[in-house]
């Protein structure tokens, strides 16, 4: 019952661009239409995977696996993290299992346009984010 | 335990597992029967006001009579007193006496159903409530584990396994170049375009014959002759 709301909003994304024209490829990512993959031009390493049900639709991010922390940091992560989140427009941090991510959540009575902002909002965080994050992950191999 | 509390159990208990499951499965489904337990609750309490209000009724059916009684029996009291008959008076008035005590019980069971029913309402309400969050709370965590999947899904379709996935510095680094790239590329063709566009005008101007055609062995040669005439 929720993935006519997913397969609308997939629909609706499909046709529609960034504010700076940049183009969104968009797919169902399994076979239950449960799950859509959001990929931002030139931005592809980070896809942001969307969901949607009666209560909300879910934008989220991977940003960096618990392994890339810098074991002797991990606090000072957490604690950045938390100061960070009200501050970030429109996303906040998050764990699931052993990723940090970033997520965003919209009403699932929400307008296009404003799923637009969102994706482009969470899309620019999420790169501010590992920018500002990375002084607390292990040197990069 | 609060509906979040147990919510963390579910997630951490996954997550601390060696396994890929974020959620941890068995507590879902506890929450999942916990849900149904709920909604089980909230169905046996609104029977159980229906019944309770029909009981209520009933006894606000005896309260009413009992009021009616007593009034009719007043009638008949002050009549007996009106014809002289204290005996019949005073049986009547002991009629009516009895019926208040009875009345005073029945207006006590009627409060009690009262405060039942009121009561009962504030829990189906809180019930209502619990069950809209908890049912939230479990989509939420289902959602989690979804996207996990889905992001494990990903993994190994960019990369051919999960552990070789590159780290989030690196992705950061790659997206920086490949804008810097275009960024470069951008400037380039902008360049060679103004390039382009003031060879364009030089062509139009050599033609124009504003700027000399460029020079070749033998306007040179002319050039010298005549400056050797004039001199």
């Amino acid at each position: 019952m929720n993935n006519v709301k997913l397969e609308q909003l997939v629909k609706d994304l499909s046709e529609n661009q960034l504010s700076d024209e940049t183009q969104l490829s968009i797919e169902m990512f399994d076979g239950e239409n449960t799950v859509a993959c959001i990929k931002v031009e030139d931005r592809e390493e980070f896809p942001i995977y969307m969901t949607a049900d009666e209560g909300q639709v879910l934008c989220i991010t991977y940003l960096f696996a618990e392994d890339e922390v810098d074991p002797a940091k991990r606090a000072e992560l957490a604690e950045a993290m938390l100061l960070m989140n009200v501050m970030i427009p429109l996303s906040a941090f998050s764990k699931i299992g052993n990723q940090y991510i970033m997520f965003g959540a919209l009403s699932p009575r929400a307008s296009i346009d404003e799923l637009l902002h969102e994706i482009e909002l969470l899309s620019d965080n999420v790169l501010e984010a590992i920018a500002t994050m990375s002084d607390y992950l292990k040197e990069a191999a | 335990m609060s509906i979040f509390s147990k919510l963390i159990t579910a997630i951490r208990g996954g997550a601390t597992e060696a396994g890929q499951a974020v959620v941890d499965t068995q507590a879902i489904r506890i929450l999942e029967q916990e849900l149904r337990d709920s909604k089980k609750a909230l169905g046996d309490a609104k029977t159980g006001l229906t019944s309770i209000m029909a009981e209520k009724m009933g006894v606000d059916r005896k309260v009413k009579d009992l009021n009616s009684k007593i009034k009719e029996h007043e009638g008949y009291a002050i009549q007996a007193m009106e014809k002289g008959d204290e005996v019949l008076a005073l049986d009547v008035a002991n009629k009516i006496a009895e019926f208040e005590q009875e009345l005073t019980i029945q207006q006590g069971v009627l409060d009690g159903y009262e405060s039942k029913v009121t009561n009962l309402k504030k829990i189906i309400r809180q019930t209502e409530r619990n069950i809209q969050a908890m049912d939230r709370e479990v989509s939420v965590v289902k959602t989690t584990e979804k996207v996990q999947k889905a992001n494990e899904l990903a993994a190994a379709k960019f990369s051919g396994s999960n552990s070789s996935l590159t780290s989030a510095t690196d992705s950061l680094e790659r997206i920086k170049a490949r804008q810097q790239q275009r960024e470069d590329q951008a400037s380039a063709a902008m360049e060679l375009e103004s390039e382009e566009s003031g060879d364009d005008l030089q062509a139009r101007l050599k033609s124009a014959g504003i700027v000399d055609s460029g020079s070749s062995g033998s306007s040179v040669l002319e050039r010298l002759k005549k400056k050797k005439e004039s001199s």
